[in-house]
């Protein structure tokens, strides 16, 4: 009869998965070390895969795979003529830099006319309990939410490159002409100040190939991956036909600002009995969760470190679902954090 | 910067089963509570609780914004509510936003894609007030709080319950959600810090949040000990109290 009892691991994952993360993670013998599921020690995350300009159409665009999470981001840059913006705001080219120095004071052109625009697509088949063609589910717009959110406060992008001048005619006359006009006086000398006429607005898609956990992490690399691999083509804006007029060769880098590299981790308790009972018990903190953890873990924490000035910083930090991290616990995650940072940024290229 | 304090109203919706209305800081929100009530079938766990929350904003339809608040707070709120009590059950939580603080410098677009961080505690507070309300069973309260880091010449200094004034200049802002016990139930941070700026801030939150539930409210509060904001927990407490003693008039 005990035969009939013994059945192979992936029935058992199947068919009560809790306790079978935690024969894994507590195993009978001390002496071993306990490994998760997946083969991993539980401070250990899967090895980042970093590939750039691989879609020809796209201004910019990168793959990022950790283990069997692949998520591929690409970066389009489309014109948008301040005729076209509500509520449009002008200030002239002298205005810029000043205002930007002088006041703490930002007036967010990124945010308020919208000129990055993230999407996540997560209805690809990429994994079996999200079904493919269907609207976008709650997860797939947390995670816009929050990619756009992080796009906005780590300033990712600098604003002053995608903007499209219009410069007059007298700049790019012959020096002849220059003589007379100079004798013109000041009147010509306002006039012949650059006009803003338009922005670069970003579509920044993200199309989930596989998902196998922790799809913040990857999307998150993808989407810094493809902006830095981003080159726009020089645009003037062409007063006779009104319209902004793009250069066939020549193209410019996007300057991304820092590198901000978010790593995830998800809590596991010994025994799931709500919150009366969560400090009895042993817990484990497991970073870069895969499916089947992701799937039982219910208190997940994500922190964005950016390393690249030399020391240190946060630059966004979420923690829900328990309470079994706290201030002692965060602290570690964030050492493991700067740890993966590394892995990160010797995974993207070079520029 | 001095905010009103806080005010509360529970059991103002007569048709549901618990209701609650929270004011604090600019924000006025209004939960309703219905539950334990038959779970939708894809939504049916059969050892636990479904805790369903639907956050409506003050204008226009809820966005990707509030779908991000609905998961932060669902998976909250399912923490501190007996969930495992009420198998096969489902627990609605719907939250409207009345207004908000409005911000006298930029003009606000309707439909904003990012995250609000700031209204979180009012969210919070309110579905906690409402789940009371509705004696739900919970394994314990909780209580929130927002700081916001501003540059004020040269260094920075924390702020608690900034005005949006202070949050637009914020070099990095907190939301933080303490139970009663002083355990961090939710974190939510942006902005640019170091982890030593995150645990001062953390610190203050847990001083607004759980102050009380330490002292046991028997203690008096000594003058070198300066309240950096309201004390939440007495709040809870002092509110519900009130509401038992209306409650229990007729006898």
């Amino acid at each position: 009869m005990a035969a009939s009892l013994t059945f192979p691991r992936t029935t058992f994952a199947k068919l009560s998965p809790q306790p079978f993360l935690l024969a894994n993670l507590s195993p009978p013998d001390p002496s071993l070390p306990s490994t998760r599921t997946n083969g991993r020690h539980p401070s250990q995350s899967r090895v980042p895969l970093v590939t750039t300009s691989s879609l020809s159409h796209a201004h910019g665009s990168a793959v990022v795979r950790t283990g069997d999470t692949t998520v591929i981001c690409g970066v389009r840059g489309e014109i948008l003529p301040v005729t076209g913006i509500p509520a449009y705001r002008p200030r002239s080219f002298t205005e810029a830099d000043d205002v930007v120095a002088a006041t703490v004071e930002r007036w967010d052109e990124l945010r308020e006319y919208d000129l990055v625009v993230p999407n996540i697509e997560l209805a690809t088949g990429c994994a079996p309990q999200l079904l493919p063609g269907v609207p976008p589910s709650t997860l797939a717009q947390t995670l816009s939410t929050r990619v756009y959110e992080l796009m906005h406060t780590c300033r990712l992008v600098d604003v002053d490159e995608l903007r499209i001048w219009y410069h007059p005619a007298r700049n790019t006359q012959e020096g002849g002409d220059e003589k007379m006009e100079e004798d013109g006086g000041e009147d010509e000398e306002e006039e012949a100040r650059p006009e803003l006429k338009a922005y670069w607005t970003l579509y920044i898609d993200l199309l989930f190939v596989s998902l196998d956990g922790n799809p913040f992490d990857a999307a998150w690399a993808a989407v810094v991956a493809a902006l830095r691999d981003t080159k726009l083509p020089v645009a003037k804006w062409d007063v006779d036909r009104d319209m902004a007029i793009c250069e066939r060769n020549a193209q410019k880098g996007l300057t991304v600002k820092g590198l901000p590299i978010a790593c995830s981790a998800a809590v596991f308790l010994e025994r799931d009995q709500g919150l009366h009972l969560a400090q009895e018990g042993r817990h484990w903190v497991l970073m870069d969760p895969d499916r089947l953890e992701d799937e039982i873990c219910q208190e997940s924490v994500t922190v964005v470190v950016d390393r690249s000035g030399g020391e240190t910083r946060v630059r966004a930090l979420e923690k829900k679902g328990g309470t079994v991290v706290g201030v002692e616990a965060m602290r570690e995650i964030v050492g493991l954090a700067e740890r993966r940072w590394e892995e990160f940024s010797n995974a993207m290229p070079k520029k | 910067m001095t905010v009103a304090a806080p005010e509360a109203n529970l059991g103002i919706l007569p048709k549901s089963d618990g209701s609650a209305t929270f004011k604090y800081g600019g924000y006025t929100v209004t939960a309703s509570v219905n539950g334990p009530i038959e779970a939708a079938r894809r939504d049916e766990h059969p050892y636990k609780a479904h805790v369903d929350v639907i956050v409506r904003p003050a204008a226009g339809a809820g966005g990707t914004r509030e779908r991000h608040l609905e998961s932060l707070l669902e998976s909250s709120l399912s923490q501190i509510i007996l969930v495992k009590d009420f198998p096969r059950c489902l627990i609605q939580i719907v939250l409207q936003v009345e207004s908000v603080p409005a911000n006298d410098y930029v003009n606000t677009k309707l439909v904003q894609a990012g995250i609000n961080l700031p209204i979180i505690p009012a969210l919070v507070q309110t579905a906690v007030l409402a789940l009371l309300s509705a004696c739900v069973p919970m394994a314990t309260t909780a209580a929130a709080a927002v700081i916001a880091v501003v540059p004020a010449g040269g260094s920075t200094k924390a702020v608690v319950d900034p005005s949006q004034r202070e949050l637009e200049t914020a070099v990095s802002s907190h939301a933080f959600v303490f139970t009663a016990h002083g355990q961090l139930l939710l974190a939510e941070s942006q902005g640019d810090f170091t982890m030593a700026e995150w645990e001062d801030a953390h610190a203050t939150a847990n001083k607004i949040c759980c102050e009380a539930a330490k002292k046991d409210g028997m203690e008096m509060i000594l003058d070198d000990e300066k309240q950096a904001g309201p004390d939440l927990q007495a709040f809870l407490r002092s509110t519900l109290e009130a509401k038992v003693t209306e409650d229990l008039q007729w006898r």
